[in-house]
């Protein structure tokens, strides 16, 4: 019973199996082992059924045994098959980089490309979703609706609001289940040591917390009790004050703590994301502050909020808001004339204004990534078309078409792997500066980081890209027709040219696309500098300012003039400090007071109701002007001798002037009008300088100033002016304050610098984003033009060879190839053109004083662009120029 | 046979490691050897042989190849490799432990 030779086949080259086969096998191995059984049965003597039947029973289940059998063949099959293609692409990628470890520069120039479209995606994406894409936090935040006045004469669409208004809209609008009144207000917070800390409050009215949907993280909101007249007195913290100042104490409701010297009790802890209509750092129950204030109309400085009833639609709500508006102006005709209600939904105030912008960075970011694809589509391209001849060879040797396939997709998917990794890398460091330049009305900024949603876009993003330019070029290298690249190996002259037409599509769209985004920047840059060149009217460098109330400590005129006198002395002692000044109203201040009034000249006849001249009142000390750097223009100053007993004068803004006395002199006119009071008599003594009162593309007002000294108001900011830098100055600054006025708290300071810089925030945010994202885009397109051109040479070396030896010269080559990389930019610049001046038109509202279609700034960047395409195409031609046309005619 | 001896677990699979060691045999082969040597002693249906054989195949202690029976029939030859011819080597350690331990307790103590 010795075998035959079964062949010593190595087993890794039996060929895999079948399950149908397997079956088979097991068949036939039984068949065998029956059949010799019986056949030696019979010869022992047995009939051929006896030994039929005592030879199944010897083999026990048949059916039980074959199927066992045909499983563990199966198993092993499977394991065998899994293990020879994990070797496999295994193989493929050692082979891969082997590859790419020949070609570094290709390999680098690809994997940085992939990385910053996708990390530049990414990032942007990040903060995108985290700002605009995701719901808003709030309960139910379909229903909240912002309430503003709008005023129908200056077109004011949403001036803040009155409380007298409020009361009546909160009476009478049925479409909303309730609103809430927001007040700015402070308190001093006591600490146990030092000089007690001026917290910022918002002071609401009944059901806020419910209103707009931010039910407390922890303990709760007012209830009816808390805002009850003499209810004790009872705030809600905010998320980051709880953090800061308190230690996060999870016990924190019911705690007491000391605001302006009285005990208040902590109710509850706001959730992080509630600032609307601004982060404050608590809220406390409003109290009504003197008689009339329920119904004073005038004053209105007043945020709203409402919450519709189920059901109720917006169109409704406005419908019945407007009805309520004109009700109300033919009952109070004398405030309430041209006021209407704005009712605005709440994702569109919070939102509507940084929408439009970060949706022109996800178009851009988006141009980002189609460069960086179709640069990579390019690259590869070529390299397919290089390795053309490489993989004819080694399917004509009988490697198989799917396996070449299976290769050149994994070169593509390593590449994308490593440049999305590399992408990943990019996108954190990405967000990190995004949130560090974010302008402060990016809701939720700081909650953004690179999250699980957006890695997986940022995966899906590689992955697409991945197989839309690793598969067409392994298609188009695996396609049957093997012998044409070896054919055309033997005469490559003047060859090639359809095979570039794509590459061709693809640079000139990235030209195009680069062009698009550099001039959105363009604009952007213009819009920045012109608006940095606009004359403040003031100067800016080395002024801090100080703001404190003066009020509580020192309850009277006389002992707030002297606090102030104080307070300027201290300031005068310290070194380094020029001047001192003090106003209400310091420019670019985020809490300037500068209260609206009607303006009444005396010897005029009165204006009609909701016609009257509308003027800013600020206060300001003698030295403020001088301090400031705003000149006089007309009159004298303000002097000393203004004082309380003295009469009363004012200083009036250029633009008053000119606005309300255009054709006669407005020195020694009288006037009347209140500030922040009742209506009073001026006389007017000068003229003085415009400023720009709240950002650089603001328009000065009309302002009239009256001596602090006639006033004694208590809401001051001083303006230090100091020899050096004024950051360097304010600890020291800080001190004198408080050795002049102690237990007095600082309400804000910062230099005049600081409030200009923060004002310009968001659009130094656009500005960098999208001036990054150009430069990227131009620097990718470079690549992309250089690629081709390079390419391009190397296959017409010999072309170029035959030139030369027949006599070109090497200016001449160049100029030849020059002009082909032109060739390639010009259409694209035309196609990037047009598109600009379609799509820069969404950028208006981010643009100032310069059109979406400035032909200056086009033809600019066109030349640029021109330019750059030039320097990319002369490199490879000199290289070409350079040849020796002898050596590259014997190589070809 | 109706007092043949049932096999105990993973007894079949050393008999049958033991029977291919150094050679090449088929299915019908190993088991007429296998009754050979324990004189009939031992239950072994023959279906319970080849599922054993067709395990061990996916354990890779034994692997298998198509050749010609002395009646020039196609029969699947097996052999050990070095995997089986280790487990050979364990198994019979074993064993050889186990039947040692087991009779020492069953025969009377020598005097």
């Amino acid at each position: 019973m010795t075998p035959t030779d079964p062949g010593d086949q190595p087993r890794r080259f039996r060929p895999l199996r079948t399950s149908g086969q397997i079956k088979a096998e097991v068949d036939e191995e039984i068949r065998f082992h029956l059949e010799a059984r019986i056949s030696e049965l019979v010869r022992q003597g047995l009939s051929p059924t006896q030994a039929r039947e005592e030879a199944m029973r010897l083999f026990g289940d048949v059916e039980h045994t074959r199927a066992e059998m045909s499983a563990a063949d199966q198993r092993r099959e499977r394991r065998v098959r899994r293990r020879e293609y994990l070797g496999e692409v295994l193989q493929d990628l050692t082979h891969c980089v082997r590859q790419l470890r020949r070609r570094p520069a290709f390999a680098i120039v690809t994997v940085l490309t992939l990385a910053v479209g996708i990390g530049a995606n990414t990032a942007v994406y990040s903060v995108a979703d985290h700002v605009i894409l995701r719901p808003l936090p709030n309960t139910d935040p379909g229903r909240i609706v912002a309430l503003w006045e709008a005023d129908t004469r200056t077109g004011q669409a949403r001036r803040e609001v009155s409380p007298g208004n409020f009361v009546d809209w909160r009476e009478r609008a049925q479409s909303f289940q309730s609103m809430a009144l927001i007040e700015p207000y402070g308190f001093d917070l006591s600490t146990p040591d030092g000089p007690p800390q001026a917290l910022r409050s918002w002071g609401v009215t009944e059901a806020f917390f419910e209103t707009i949907g931010a039910p407390p993280v922890i303990g709760r909101g007012f209830t009816q009790a808390d805002h009850a007249p003499n209810a004790p007195f009872s705030v809600v913290l905010s998320y980051r004050l709880w953090q800061q100042r308190f230690g996060a104490d999870p016990r924190m409701a019911g705690r007491t703590i000391q605001l302006d010297g009285q005990p208040a009790t902590v109710v509850g802890v706001a959730p992080p994301w509630l600032r609307y209509p601004d982060h404050r750092d608590l809220w406390n129950p409003k109290r009504w502050h003197y008689d009339g204030e329920r119904t004073d109309r005038s004053s209105s400085y007043m945020y709203a909020v409402g919450r519709l009833r189920p059901g109720v639609t917006l169109d409704q709500a406005r419908a019945e808001l407007d009805a309520v508006g004109e009700l109300l102006a033919t009952e109070y005709p004398a405030t309430n004339t041209s006021v209407r209600i704005n009712p605005v939904p709440f994702d569109e105030q919070l939102l509507g204004d940084v929408r439009p912008a970060l949706f022109v960075l996800l178009v851009a970011v988006g141009f980002v990534l189609l460069i960086a694809c179709s640069n990579v589509a390019s690259l590869l391209l070529a390299r397919a078309a290089e390795r053309e001849r490489e993989l004819a060879v080694r399917a004509a040797l009988g490697a198989n078409r799917g396996r070449l396939t299976r290769q050149l997709a994994a070169e593509s998917l390593l590449l994308a792997g490593l440049g999305g990794l590399a992408g990943m890398g990019l996108a954190y460091l990405g967000v990190k500066s995004m949130v560090a330049l974010s302008p402060p009305n990016l809701p939720r900024v700081d909650t953004i980081t690179v999250d699980g949603p957006v890695l997986v876009f940022a995966l899906v993003v590689t992955l697409l890209t991945a197989l839309l330019f690793g598969l067409a070029p392994a298609l188009r290298a695996s396609r049957p027709d093997l012998l044409t690249p070896l054919r055309a190996a033997g005469r490559s002259i003047f060859g090639g040219a359809d095979r570039n037409a794509l590459r061709r599509t693809l640079v000139m769209g990235e030209v195009a696309l680069a062009l698009v985004l550099l001039i959105g920047a363009g604009l952007l840059v213009r819009s920045f500098v012109t608006l940095l060149a606009n004359d403040l009217g003031f100067v800016s460098e080395n002024r801090a300012t100080f703001q404190a109330f003066l009020w509580d400590l020192n309850p009277t005129a006389e002992l707030r003039l002297q606090r102030m006198q104080a307070i300027t002395d201290g300031f005068l002692a310290t070194p380094g400090v020029e001047g001192v000044g003090i106003t209400t109203s310091v420019p670019f201040h985020p809490s300037a007071i500068d209260p609206m009034d009607n303006l009444v000249v005396e010897g005029r006849p009165p204006l009609p109701s909701g016609e009257e001249h509308r003027i800013y009142t600020l206060i300001a000390s003698p030295e403020y002007f001088p301090v400031m750097g705003i000149p006089l223009t007309a009159g004298r100053p303000f002097v000393p001798a203004d004082r309380l007993d003295a009469p009363r004068v004012a200083l009036i803004s250029q633009t008053m002037a000119r606005r309300f006395f255009p054709d006669e002199d407005p020195l020694g006119k009288r006037v009347r009008f209140g500030v922040m009071g009742p209506p009073q008599s001026w006389e007017i003594v000068g003229v003085v300088g415009d400023v720009r009162p709240r950002t650089l593309d603001s328009d000065p007002r009309a302002e009239v100033f009256v001596p602090l000294a006639q006033t004694a108001n208590g809401s001051v900011t001083f303006v230090v002016r100091t020899r050096q830098s004024a950051a360097d100055l304010m600890p020291s600054l800080r001190a004198a304050l408080w050795a002049a006025a102690p237990g007095q708290s600082i309400y804000y300071e910062a230099t005049v610098e600081d409030l200009i810089a923060s004002t310009l925030v968001e659009r130094r945010f656009h500005l960098v984003v999208l001036g990054a994202f150009s430069i990227v885009a131009l620097a990718l397109a470079t690549i992309g033009v250089y690629g081709l051109i390079s390419y391009s040479m190397a296959q017409r070396t010999s072309e170029l060879s035959v030139r030369m030896a027949l006599g070109a010269r090497a200016a001449e080559i160049i100029l030849m190839v020059v002009r082909d990389g032109l060739r390639l930019a010009v259409p694209g610049l035309v196609i990037g053109a047009a598109a600009a001046l379609v799509l820069t038109r969404f950028m208006r509202t981010m643009l100032y004083q310069i059109a979406p279609t400035d032909p200056l700034v086009y033809g600019q960047l066109v030349l640029l662009v021109l330019a750059v395409s030039a320097a990319a195409a002369y490199a490879p031609a000199r290289r070409a120029a350079s040849v020796d046309p002898a050596r590259a005619l014997r190589e070809e | 046979m109706a007092d043949s001896l049932q096999l105990l677990r993973g007894t079949l699979d050393v008999l049958i490691l033991k029977t291919l060691a150094g050679t090449k045999l088929h299915g019908y082969a190993i088991a007429s050897r296998i009754a050979d040597r324990t004189r009939g002693v031992l239950a072994i249906d023959d279906g319970a042989l080849y599922q054993s054989l067709h395990r061990m195949e996916e354990r890779a202690w034994v692997e298998s190849d198509w050749g010609h029976a002395d009646t020039g029939k196609r029969a699947r030859f097996y052999r050990l490799t070095e995997a089986g011819r280790r487990q050979l080597r364990v198994e019979t350690a074993n064993w050889l432990r186990y039947a040692e331990a087991v009779f020492r307790v069953l025969q009377p103590a020598a005097a």
